[in-house]
């Protein structure tokens, strides 16, 4: 056993802390940022050879070269929002980047009525395995939309790739020229609602290929099916290097003492998260181990079920001084990226998971991981090499436990993930995935 | 020894090397397995493709790891059936004893069947997780990097990406069908430095990132040029 004081600890809150330490005076405590009410403005999109001092100027080049024989090849990526969640943030940052490589890149995002997002909402439900009863006017309406959209979009380039199950029936565009058609399902398909999917299914049967985001999505489909890791940019708010002053007082801002061991856990207030589960893990953890936990997520203010989750862990902490909820809104991107960075551990306690980027995130900034063995999670945590997985809480709190007085472990799983994200899981990986997936399209892959 | 070397060094090798890399697409093929004994169906029934992902292709996607990961395989028995010998015996198995990926998946059925024979039981048991049987589509590529002097080669080992020297020291054997890999070839055949060659061909890949193996051939061939 490696003493809790060990010299070669990963951050000063394990090396200089004991589990009979007394804490400084707590300064006062916000729970909101100050940018609550004020979105910052957009900053702009990275060009390639900004990542180049991230993953090197050889895999720049590569790209570069993948991306030669595709110059003037055109590429349309259609979706159902320009703004807000995981799809639309990617094709933000991905788009510009591929027009840099001068692969012409359109993006088109379909519209319609509130009674079609509520069909397309339902449906996504449902294709996560939740219950459904798809009625012929929910089919109507799916239908109608996905015509209107159909009547007004131009499909000229070598490429289209529609994502997610809104925009799928526009394969109806399908000629018998030589586009292309991929689709790009970004949702958990491992157990859809039987119907949905039956209904959905002849329209993908149509694409000449499918992309999904783990193996365990994959349907039974006569079409090859490709496997794209969601990815993080490592420039951006959420992720880019942070000044130690900044952390620094984003800590002193929401009263965390960085002279303890910090655990965090960052997620929505959602049970499918366990933030329940996370108290109990840390005041179990907390028995034999000095620490702090920093529950920081959202969704309490504008979701009905989020406040009644927060109201649930609220009443767990008991107001244990060491726990700090944070009721984040979505642009606090910078205060999320400087908790996990102060964070000694980072837990993902999921129940049930997509992919778990907020686990993505963690691990590219080095920092021991400890996540539910769920979704897509179990591909970016490899037990014991790139962080520790768990099935439980009590499973949960040894790790915290080990993990804390194991600094040096801790901070080689730390190592370990970040290489492997920057390996498997970031935006130039991405890029490079859309670029081989056109050369084997539009040209035949070497196998 | 090392006058043979200093000898060679004086006259330029007499063809230049060309670094390659090569990029992978991963696709997911209709082959899983949920226990031990679909896992040997598959074994035996998979594309080729699949035993290359598994085995030399996701070493290079965990070229970060110096220990405790050496196949895909492997790291389901353990981690997915809780098969610790298994794991070690399908863990033995080094990529680079083999020039062929057919040779290789026997050696892995060979392994599963006797393991099977010997513990009839953990078979029908269900893995925790599925194995998901995946492929890769390839892209060969070139780089910006030629060698015509082992000055410059040495130079090309230290600026290419590792999934170029994936590409030349791993990868290679089942290309050119010898127990060897494109460096050592090169500098074998055309730069006539056969004992660099050989000691190139002796870094283990198993105890080292690929980066370490970088470090290690650049140690080598540093040695070659004084």
């Amino acid at each position: 056993m490696e003493p809790v004081n060990s010299q070669t600890a990963p951050s000063p809150a394990l090396s200089e802390t004991t589990f009979d330490s007394v804490a400084s005076p707590r300064p006062e405590r916000r729970t909101a940022p100050r940018t609550w009410e004020t979105p910052p403005a957009p900053v702009p999109s990275p060009h390639l050879d900004d990542y180049q001092s991230i993953v090197g100027s050889a895999v720049i080049e590569e790209l570069r070269f993948l991306a030669r024989d595709l110059k003037g090849k055109s590429l349309k990526m259609v979706n159902s929002t320009a703004v807000g969640g995981g799809v639309a943030e990617m094709l933000n940052r991905l788009v510009p980047l591929l027009g840099e490589l001068e692969v012409v890149t359109h993006w088109d995002v379909i519209t319609g009525g509130n009674d079609f997002f509520e069909v397309t909402k339902a449906f996504h439900n449902a294709l996560h395995g939740s219950p459904y009863e798809l009625t012929r006017h929910a089919q109507e309406i799916f239908l109608t939309y996905a015509e209107q959209n159909r009547q007004r979009m131009q499909f000229n380039e070598d490429v289209v790739v529609i994502h997610d199950p809104q925009p799928a029936p526009l394969i109806r565009s399908r000629h018998d020229g030589p586009t292309h058609w991929v689709w790009r399902c970004h949702i958990d398909l491992s157990n859809p609602h039987p119907q949905v999917w039956g209904f959905l299914r002849p329209f993908i049967e149509q694409y000449d290929a499918t992309i999904v985001s783990s193996q365990s999505f994959a349907r039974p489909l006569p079409i090859p099916q490709y496997l794209f890791y969601p990815c993080i940019d490592p420039l951006s708010e959420k992720n880019k290097p942070l000044d130690d002053s900044f952390v620094q007082k984003v800590c002193d801002e929401f009263g965390i003492d960085r002279s303890r061991p910090i655990v965090t856990q960052v997620s929505r207030f959602d049970r499918l998260k366990d933030p329940v589960g996370v108290v109990q893990a840390f005041k179990l953890a907390r028995k034999y181990v000095d620490c702090q936990l920093v529950l920081a997520g959202g969704g309490a203010s504008d979701d009905p079920e989020g406040a009644i989750v927060l109201k649930e862990v609220r009443e767990a902490v008991d107001n244990d001084p060491d726990v700090i909820i944070l009721d984040l809104p979505p642009w606090c991107a910078l205060e999320i990226n400087a908790l996990q960075r102060a964070s000694t551990l980072v837990v993902q306690k999921s129940i049930k998971e997509g992919f778990g980027l907020t686990v993505t995130e963690a691990l590219w900034k080095g920092k021991p991981t400890i996540a539910g063995a769920v979704g897509g999670i179990p591909n970016q945590v490899i037990h014991g090499l790139t962080g520790s997985l768990v099935h439980s809480v009590e499973g949960c709190a040894y790790q915290i436990r080990y993990l804390l007085t194991h600094p040096e472990f801790a901070a080689q799983l730390g190592r370990n993930g970040s290489e492997h994200v920057k390996e498997n899981f970031l935006m130039t990986t991405n890029v490079r995935r859309w670029l081989l997936l056109l050369q084997i399209l539009l040209r035949g892959a070497t196998t | 020894m090392m006058a043979a070397a200093s000898i060679t060094l004086q006259r330029i090798p007499a063809k230049p090397f060309y670094f390659n890399t090569s990029a992978h697409l991963l696709r997911i093929t209709k082959y899983k397995a949920g226990t031990l004994a679909e896992l040997l169906d598959a074994l035996r029934e998979c594309p080729e493709d699949s035993i290359f992902q598994h085995t030399f292709r996701t070493l290079e996607e965990h070229h970060f790891l110096r220990a405790g990961f050496s196949n895909d395989f492997a790291h389901w028995a353990l981690a997915a059936c809780n098969e610790p010998g298994l794991a070690e015996a399908f863990a033995s198995v080094d990529v680079r004893e083999f020039t062929s990926v057919a040779e290789l998946r026997v050696r892995f059925i060979q392994i599963l069947e006797k393991y099977l024979r010997e513990n009839p039981e953990p078979g029908t048991h269900v893995a925790d997780e599925p194995f998901y049987f995946c492929a890769s589509d390839i892209v060969v590529m070139p780089t910006s990097f030629q060698a015509h002097t082992l000055h410059e080669f040495t130079e090309g080992i230290r600026s290419v990406s590792v999934h170029s020297i994936h590409h030349h020291f791993i990868e290679a054997r089942l290309r050119i069908k010898l127990m060897s890999n494109d460096f050592s070839q090169w500098l074998h055949e055309d730069a006539g430095l056969t004992e660099t060659a050989r000691s190139l061909n002796r870094i283990d890949i198993y105890t080292a990132t690929l980066e370490d193996v970088r470090d290690q051939m650049v140690r080598i061939l540093e040695r070659a040029l004084t």
